[in-house]
């Protein structure tokens, strides 16, 4: 579990671009790519993975991007787009502006390496890369906050 | 997740079956009348939710039917109460009903530990809980408005019976124990705090109306086993009026 708690250690200091205009590639999952990339770690990190076909990602994504617009400056965002195609996945994007970063997995490789299933998955990882908590199906902005403040009471 | 979901509105059906038990005077039309308002309002709060969410039901119709990605528990409240309107005018029946729906409303509440969902913001509080794996203890905010709507419950069925008061005091009550627990309660809004105290100030209006023009008290119309009195002998003394 340590490994994959490093994984995302290592997700969570990515510095990609948000994508989300249509047409745009969202960035592949890489591990190496994302070493190389990485800039900064050490903050609690909220990882949802979703995908475009996925009817209750639609409800959840606007709640996560305002969750993004209240707490970015302690927490970082990520997105795992899994079992998806590019073109529908930047769409879904683009339709709630989503200002976090997210990649493209098609194979959903960390959803299945942390033992995932399904979609939405919101995984929250606090800053030593403890997972605290893995909401599997859409979660509700109560849920989400209480989660939140967890992250940040842990550090 | 979705059997958890379940497992909380079968609490909420059970608890809001076992008050409608020990109603007096309750009728074969009453549970289909509270099911058909909690449907419609299941309906519209799941239509609410999406077009709130920027989902547009007629481009995608299949979303309705999955509950799990959100009530919008405002519009869902709405419907319910207007539904239940349509389906009676009936002061007696509405007033019947209003202590069984808090109780539906507590069994919601209370569903949060099949969930695991009850906790809220952090507390020192002797009965405060943690999640699992963690040490920052909570307030059980949603067992306090299950206790408290269950006990809302039992003092509306005790009411007299000037029309419209039970429900008056029904939605004064619930708006009341949301609006009083809503500080604890996680949050990125602050919560639909305005509704909640549209309901309150809605609710004692009601309830102060009726009391200012109480009469007549509906439930005379009801002998003491709750059946309807006869049209001919509404003191129930066997002694037909003049």
């Amino acid at each position: 579990m340590k490994r994959w708690g490093l994984v995302l250690l290592l997700l969570a200091g990515c510095s990609a671009a948000p994508a989300g205009t249509p047409g745009e590639q969202i960035p592949p999952f890489d591990l190496a790519g994302f070493q190389d990339s990485l800039t900064s770690y050490g903050r609690p990190t909220v990882v949802n993975v979703w995908a475009s076909w996925c009817i209750p990602c639609r409800s959840e994504t606007p709640l996560l991007v305002e969750a993004h617009h209240v707490f970015s400056d302690r927490i970082d965002f990520i997105g795992i787009d899994v079992q998806d195609d590019q073109k529908s996945a930047a769409a879904f994007l683009a339709e709630f502006d989503v200002p976090y970063p997210n990649f493209f997995d098609p194979e959903a490789t960390i959803r299945t390496a942390l033992g995932g299933r399904g979609v939405p998955i919101t995984y929250f990882i606090a800053a030593d890369g403890t997972i605290v908590d893995t909401h599997i199906g859409v979660i509700d902005e109560q849920q989400l906050a209480l989660q939140l403040d967890e992250l940040l009471v842990r550090g | 997740m979705e059997f958890t979901l379940l497992w909380a509105a079968l609490t909420a059906v059970a608890l809001g079956w076992l008050a409608l038990r020990l109603t007096p005077g309750r009728s074969a039309g009453d549970a289909d009348r509270l099911m058909g308002a909690a449907a419609a309002g299941l309906l519209a709060g799941r239509l609410g939710a999406m077009i709130l969410a920027g989902v547009n039901p007629i481009t995608h119709p299949l979303d309705i039917i999955i509950v799990r990605a959100g009530v919008d528990t405002r519009v869902a409240a709405a419907a319910a109460l207007v539904t239940l309107l349509l389906s009676t005018r009936d002061a007696i029946i509405i007033d019947r009903l209003a202590p069984v729906a808090l109780a539906a409303l507590a069994g919601w509440h209370g569903g949060c530990v099949w969930r695991g969902t009850c906790l809220g913001t952090a507390s020192n509080l002797p009965w405060a809980m943690a999640q699992p794996g963690s040490a920052v203890t909570r307030h059980p905010v949603e067992i306090y408005a299950a206790i408290g709507l269950a006990i809302g419950a039992w003092v509306v069925s005790r009411l007299s019976a000037s029309p419209w008061l039970k429900t008056g005091a029904a939605l004064a009550i619930a708006g009341g124990v949301r609006l009083l627990t809503q500080p604890m309660r996680p949050s990125l809004s602050g919560g639909p705090v305005g509704w909640y105290l549209a309901a309150l100030v809605i609710g004692l209006t009601l309830a102060g109306w009726s009391q200012l023009h109480g009469h007549p008290t509906p439930d005379s119309r009801l002998d003491e086993d709750g059946a309807p009195a006869r049209l001919d002998d509404p003191a129930g003394d066997g002694q037909p009026q003049p």
